[in-house]
């Protein structure tokens, strides 16, 4: 028997509608069917709002069937009798570290599950110690959870799963707020919990990176399973992905790219061990050379320029931390800069700086050239000139419309109705929502269209320089495109000068000119984007990494002497590259 | 951000080892104590007291003073009032309405020494109790009463979640005071009324926030197989043991030699 098996499985619910005062029903699930085998690595794959969610509820039984049948572990979970047994057979680590922490020092929290279970004390002892050193956090057992970076937080909700001894651990979006560092900590611990303990994972991710390391995929579009195999059968189907909003890892696009004009290049590559392999098999002309200028750097006139800036959190207590320190700093106008850095590594409070927010503790900022803290009536113009989109802006959303909610910023800038009017407008028009929506609530909108109407709030001060701090986190990767290509369209039509805060460095370096790289509250890097991805090692030491291409273009150098050039990010580029270099 | 509460000192001590019921009961008897002492003796034994706990602790010293920082006006306040009000003794300064007496004086010290001995022994008890193991020691104290309707499970877990939450929610706060500032709103300036209008954007996605946590946080507890009381088990199960007894027993001699002073003295 399978360990999950789902047939026609069906979930809906009622939503209500405030403006018509009316009930109606949503279908989050119409009729899935998905076995899942003991031991296996299932990565579930699909657009926000695709039902996977919902389906990773109903496994662990938080939700119940409304029709179809779902068996787990051989329980209906559509018996109340069943639920606990379920329960405690399939855990499930959610998304947001923070909201699934329940005490404040580690070794309780994880022995939450097991106490909940009424497990003996000295069993409940065992389970934990086994669950913290599965997670290799053994030396943090009596830290505060608070203190904790994203990746530690994840894999102590992981470990307090494991500790209830489940068979199954279901894993939603848990690398969503993570660095590429605390990513990459997560997912070893994923994979070496499916090799080596035989843990049944279901992975629901947005990374296609991630979704390769699995046994199997399974897509999920309008709560249906729309494909099923292993992942070579699923990232060859591009065009299929892409049409579900969904992509592929950029190296299966590359072969997928070189197979259709060369068919004898094979299409079902998932990485770059397997792309070598193939290329080395093809073999490649040895005088082949292709050069690659680097792309000049424009240095334009300063707008943006800080000088020796310090800040200390908690100055002079037990808990002081120097956040940024000597930060030296030009932004020229009309620059599109990627900011890179580890979590901690200063970024958030370098940004908080450029627009005034906080106050350094020692060291100046200049905005085209006067002191932004010299005049303090000047702050709400300087704010408004230069646009700050926090992590997540739509959880600052509050007013009642859509219309409203955009012009919360003109307003406080002391427009007159007619300009705020047009701002507003031009605002949401830029971000691409309707008119027919202004007198909506922004409450009632996907979590894609909140972000774009939180950043249109921004937009509609009219900013000379916007600062983004992850715009595209926790989007699916059409989401994700539709964001950078609005900054990227602010920055080449409207002129804006730009400031991408981003851990993903290809998207990084899809639109940027320059990179900033912070490492440990230093500014460790500024320099054109061909310079800083030159180093990947340099990079990876810093917690960060180069994009998929340059780490490719790097060994293909490296291991079979191929002239080839490493500042290539775009897919076709480097297709047209490798073709040419092929016998 | 500094909640006192959650200002647990992670050492291993005889004081930390001690079961939590025990610190909770010992504390308030140490209070009992403090009330009852009068004289130098008195006083004198509860400092002893206090003293001896400090070390066995092994809590930085400075840590302890921290928790009378907030407290040193209201030190200073009743100390200034005593001194001023108060008319007995001899007089040993005196400017203009002001007059300052040795009973004066006298009431200060004893007063603002009093103040000291209260908030240093009952911070001693949160810096050697993790707030998990605080809660749970007032739950189990609480338990007695749960035939009278006491829900002291609900009581405790209520009290573990707030405080797990609201550095979490105060640095929430923090963020979106500065997003809402960076969209020019302006928290500082105008009158009473626009400055209420003011907090509206701040208010409204706290609650929001606070909401889609508490959410989150219940479905995380159920998944984990969360059902109130039923059937639960500890990891650390509460143990009177012997040194427990001798803790409380210690207490109680303290409070029994500061009563039997006051009368005799």
């Amino acid at each position: 028997m399978n360990f999950v098996e789902s047939r026609s499985l069906e979930f809906e619910y009622i939503k209500y509608d405030d403006e018509t005062d009316s009930k109606m029903s949503v279908k989050a699930l119409r009729g899935v069917d998905i076995d899942v085998k003991k031991g296996e690595f299932v990565a579930v794959l699909g657009r926000n709002g695709s039902g996977k969610s919902t389906f990773a509820k109903l496994i662990n039984g938080l939700n119940t069937p409304s029709g179809g049948t779902l068996y787990v572990n051989g329980l209906d979970s559509s018996k109340e009798d069943n639920i606990w047994d379920i329960r405690q057979n399939v855990g499930i680590v959610f998304q947001n570290p923070d909201n699934q922490i329940i005490a404040t020092i580690v070794e309780e929290d994880i022995a939450f599950g097991p106490e909940n279970l009424g497990m003996e004390p000295s069993r409940i002892v065992k389970n934990v110690d086994m669950a913290l050193k599965a997670v290799s956090m053994e030396e943090y057992r009596n830290a505060a959870p608070a203190y904790l970076s994203g990746g530690q937080k994840q894999r102590i909700a992981i470990a307090g799963i494991l500790a209830m001894k489940p068979d199954c651990i279901i894993l939603d979006e848990p690398t969503a707020m993570l660095d590429p560092q605390g990513r990459k900590e997560v997912m070893d611990t994923i994979t070496m919990l499916n090799k080596d303990e035989g843990i049944t994972i279901i992975l629901i991710t947005h990374y296609m990176e991630e979704a390769a390391l699995a046994d199997r995929i399974a897509v999920m579009n309008e709560g249906r399973i729309a494909m099923q195999g292993r992942p070579v059968e699923i990232f060859t189907r591009v065009e299929e992905m892409r049409s579900l909003h969904l992509d592929v890892p950029q190296i299966t696009e590359l072969a997928y790219a070189i197979h259709q004009k060369k068919p004898e290049f094979p299409k079902d590559i998932l990485n770059i061990e397997e792309f070598i392999d193939a290329f080395k098999y093809i073999g490649c002309a040895d005088d082949f050379s292709y050069v690659k200028e680097n792309k000049a750097v424009k240095y334009n006139k300063p707008i943006l320029e800080i000088k020796n800036l310090t800040h200390v959190y908690g100055m002079g207590t037990a808990f002081e931390k120097v956040a940024v320190k000597d930060i030296d700093l030009t932004v020229g106008k009309g620059d599109l800069i990627g900011l890179i850095g580890h979590t901690g590594s200063g970024k958030s409070t370098l940004i908080q700086h450029m627009n005034a927010l906080v106050k350094a503790d020692a060291g100046n900022v200049y905005f085209k050239g006067k002191d932004i803290f010299e005049d303090k009536a000047g702050l709400k113009f300087i704010r408004q000139k230069i646009g700050l989109v926090f992590q997540y802006p739509e959880y600052q959303i509050f007013e009642t419309t859509i219309y409203d909610e955009v012009a919360y910023g003109p307003k406080n800038c002391g427009l007159s109705a007619e300009e705020i009017d047009i701002r507003v407008k031009d605002a949401l028009k830029f971000v691409g929502i309707d008119e027919s929506m202004y007198k909506k609530s922004p409450f009632d909108l996907s979590g894609g269209q909140k972000r774009r109407v939180a950043i249109a709030g921004i937009l509609a001060m009219k900013p000379e320089i916007l600062i983004l701090d992850e715009p595209m986190a926790g989007l699916d990767p059409y989401g994700r495109d539709e964001i950078l290509m609005n900054i990227k369209k602010m920055h080449d039509d409207l002129g804006i000068t730009v400031i991408l805060v981003s851990h993903s460095m290809e998207d990084i370096a899809a639109i940027a000119d320059k990179i900033i790289v912070m490492n440990k509250g230093s500014v460790a890097m500024y320099d054109s984007v061909d310079n800083v991805f030159k180093e990947p090692d340099r990079l990876t030491s810093m917690g960060l990494n180069a994009p998929q291409l340059t780490l490719l273009f790097k060994r293909l150098r490296k291991e079979m002497g191929l002239d080839v050039p490493i500042n290539v990010y775009d897919v076709d580029e480097a297709a047209n590259i490798l073709i040419s270099a092929m016998n | 951000m500094n909640i006192t509460l959650g200002q647990y000192y992670p050492v291993d001590s005889v004081i930390h080892r001690l079961d939590a019921r025990a610190k909770i009961l010992a504390t308030i008897i140490y209070i009992i104590a403090v009330f009852c002492a009068d004289g130098i003796a008195g006083y004198g034994l509860c400092i002893a007291f206090l003293a001896a706990v400090t070390v066995l602790c092994k809590v930085p010293f400075r840590l302890m003073l921290r928790s009378l920082k907030s407290i040193i006006f209201i030190i200073i306040f009743t100390v200034a009032l005593n001194m001023l009000f108060i008319r007995t003794g001899t007089e040993i300064f005196s400017f203009g309405f002001i007059h300052i007496t040795t009973g004066g004086v006298l009431t200060a010290v004893r007063l603002c020494v009093r103040l000291i001995m209260l908030i240093t022994g009952s911070s001693i008890l949160t810096l050697v109790t993790t707030p998990i193991a605080l809660t749970e020691g007032i739950e189990r104290l609480l338990r007695p009463f749960k035939k009278i309707g006491v829900p002291s499970h609900e009581i405790a877990m209520m009290m573990s979640i707030a405080l797990r939450f609201i550095p979490t929610l105060i640095e929430e706060l923090d963020k979106i005071k500065k997003a809402q500032m960076a969209r020019g709103a302006d928290f500082d300036t105008g009158g009473l009324v626009k400055r209420a209008k003011a907090m509206i954007p701040l208010l409204v996605p706290l609650f929001v926030s606070a909401f889609r946590r508490a959410d989150e946080l219940a479905m995380a507890m159920e998944a984990r197989c969360y059902r109130g009381d039923i059937n639960r088990t500890k990891m650390r199960e509460l143990v009177y043991g012997k040194r427990d007894i001798y803790a409380l027993g210690i207490v109680i001699l303290l409070t029994i030699c500061v009563i039997l002073l006051r009368i005799l003295l």
